[in-house]
């Protein structure tokens, strides 16, 4: 443990929301990427975190969503099939947009203990301090 | 009676002491006895010198990645800001200590003869 393990701490947090949010940004700008039906879907990416045994957070990796999709009848759009039918990712922009403000809130409030590890931090150099 | 020399502590990350139950009999008892010694001039111009050389090391971090903020090259805003603060907080750190024996040194110079 090093004296300013906080940082650290919050450091990784920051890092594995900011991925978070990277990955939300990637599904809502894909969410209506039509692709023909013959090939696989848009994959939605899920950040999959795991704790640190050090203290922290780290992105273990990247979780892909279903390569399905959804077949939607489009026959005007021009990758659609004889059939009329593009494949549209399946992604549920209500939960992609409740994550936002959830990767959102959480970078927040590490910041806020950044903020609050600051202030910590000088009132233990203030200790004995003359005036 | 014995005054002891400041320890390193500050400087070096905090390491917990870990208490091994097999060898805590005899690994007490040297530990207790070294920190307090002859040597304690040396241990706190070592210990200055370890001390300003991790500031040196991450103000160095601190001004690359500046540097790559300013260039564009910076991907994570918090890397910077973490490290300047980090830097900041070591920098008010050393002079905190550096002001102390400052202070300490010319109270015994006040001893009069």
């Amino acid at each position: 443990m090093g004296a300013f393990d906080m940082l650290g701490i919050a450091h990784s947090s920051l890092t594995t929301h900011q991925t978070w949010l990277d990955t939300l940004s990637h599904n809502i700008a894909n969410a209506s990427t039509a692709r023909p039906t013959d090939q696989a879907a848009f994959q939605a990416q899920f950040v999959m975190a795991e704790a640190q045994d050090a203290g922290g957070v780290r992105v273990s990796g990247l979780a892909l969503g279903d390569p399905e999709g959804r077949m939607v009848h489009q026959p005007d759009h021009p990758l659609a099939d004889e059939n009329g039918y593009v494949r549209m990712p399946d992604i549920d922009m209500g939960a992609q947009m409740s994550q936002l403000i959830m990767a959102q809130r959480g970078f927040q409030a590490q910041t806020s203990v950044i903020r609050n590890a600051q202030d910590v931090y000088s009132s233990a150099l203030s200790i004995g301090r003359n005036a | 009676m014995s005054i002891g020399a400041i320890e390193p502590g500050g400087f070096l990350p905090f390491a917990p002491p870990t208490i091994d139950p097999v060898t805590t009999p005899t690994a007490a008892p040297a530990a207790g006895a070294a920190p307090v010694g002859a040597s304690a001039g040396v241990d706190f111009a070592s210990m200055l010198t370890t001390g300003i050389e991790r500031l040196e090391g991450l103000q160095d971090r601190a001004d690359s990645l500046a540097v790559q903020a300013a260039t564009g090259d910076l991907s994570q805003i918090h890397d910077y800001t973490i490290t300047a603060t980090e830097a900041a907080v070591s920098t008010q750190l050393t002079t905190a200590v550096r002001n102390k024996a400052l202070e300490a040194f010319q109270e015994i110079m006040r001893i009069a003869i």
